[in-house]
């Protein structure tokens, strides 16, 4: 009869064979962590999809993340070798500052009215974005929401 | 299989005093042992989270959760020896919440995760590991809900907080090991019928 520790021991390892954490989880949540100031709300993945029969150089992808009070629909395109262009949608629209963090700076722009902003030549690796409260938008955020990182 | 070691209680037993000299590590101002601390423990929370039958998506989501929150709250960790059971503590009571608001509750089948694996391959030893995990994933689908969660939960740390625990699993904190010896027990005669465990083992 096989023993307690040893039978945990066999379901540890039974787990980490049919279920084990993503590779790059541990990079994903240091990248957060990296922010200075962790007084911000952390959006939730609400669904990926994938590319729709796409192949090839229009390879697109949409992903939606939810926060209290905003979601934001982002698709990633192709825009040349190791570069992809971000179109995002913020609903409800609003005219917020948004920031996209990547491993080689931080870029900014600001929604339009209906929420709509984009980045053109991001480099692929992990890509995180985040909407700051903003005056004059109106949209009121009270903290800013973040995403969790993704690998562009 | 490997067989545990004399001086280990468990599974988990070896990270809590690494865990314990990174966390003050970083408290007194080494960067790096952050870093070195969320590599250790981000795969054990891992598992912790998705024992409450979180889907992938939400798992991570948790996880990123529970860090922020330890880095957020690091005052409320006095003594480095807890940051082990701190975090874990977190990560399950956080599963457990957004298990309960009904969020994505993965009901994958094995034979679902079955297909999602890379065919079996590469070399001896490799092919052997894959299908003893394969086996014992089939029997343990097999026991209650509750089983899976404690199992899972406990091959994972070594001694998780019974108060916690009691709640979000619904039994009494008197009741944890009682219910922890019937599962193992529950298991062990599963495999102890199933001719191609014992063939694999030998």
């Amino acid at each position: 009869m096989t023993d307690d520790v040893t039978l945990l021991r066999a379901v540890h390892d039974m787990y980490d064979t049919m279920d084990p954490p993503p590779a790059d989880l541990a990079d994903r949540v240091l990248f957060t962590l990296q922010l200075e100031d962790l007084e911000f709300e952390l959006m939730r993945l609400e669904e990926a999809l994938q590319p729709a029969g796409a192949r090839g150089p229009e390879t697109a992808s949409t992903v939606t993340f939810s926060a209290e009070s905003l979601t934001v629909m982002v698709t990633v395109s192709d825009s040349g070798p190791h570069r992809r262009r971000i179109d995002g949608w913020i609903a409800p629209g609003g005219a917020l500052r948004v920031e996209l963090r990547t491993p080689r700076g931080v870029h900014e722009t600001q929604a339009d009215a209906d929420g709509r902003f984009a980045f053109a030549e991001v480099p692929s690796g992990l890509v995180q974005i985040m909407i700051h409260p903003t005056t004059g938008a109106e949209v009121p955020l009270h903290r800013p929401v973040v995403t969790p990182p993704v690998q562009l | 299989m490997t067989s545990a070691t004399s001086d280990d209680t468990g599974v988990g037993t070896a990270s809590w005093e690494v865990a314990a000299r990174e966390f003050a590590a970083w408290r007194a101002g080494d960067r790096a042992a952050l870093d070195r601390l969320v590599r250790l423990l981000t795969p054990v929370l891992w598992h912790l989270v998705r024992a409450y039958g979180l889907d992938r998506e939400s798992a991570e989501d948790v996880v990123q959760t529970t860090w922020m929150a330890l880095v957020r709250n690091v005052d409320s960790v006095r003594d480095p020896q807890a940051v082990l059971r701190w975090t874990t503590t977190t990560a399950r009571r956080e599963a457990w919440r957004t298990a309960r608001l009904g969020r994505r509750v993965d009901v994958a089948e094995p034979q679902t995760l079955d297909a999602a694996l890379p065919p079996v391959g590469g070399p001896d030893s490799t092919v052997l590991a894959e299908r003893t995990a394969r086996t014992l994933w089939r029997h343990i689908a097999q026991l209650p809900e509750r089983c899976q969660r404690l199992l899972r939960v406990i091959a994972f740390e070594d001694r998780p907080d019974y108060a916690s625990l009691s709640t979000e699993l619904g039994i009494a904190v008197g009741s944890i090991g009682p219910t922890r010896g019937r599962c193992l027990d529950k298991l062990r005669g599963l495999l102890a019928a199933d001719p191609e465990w014992s063939d694999q083992r030998d």
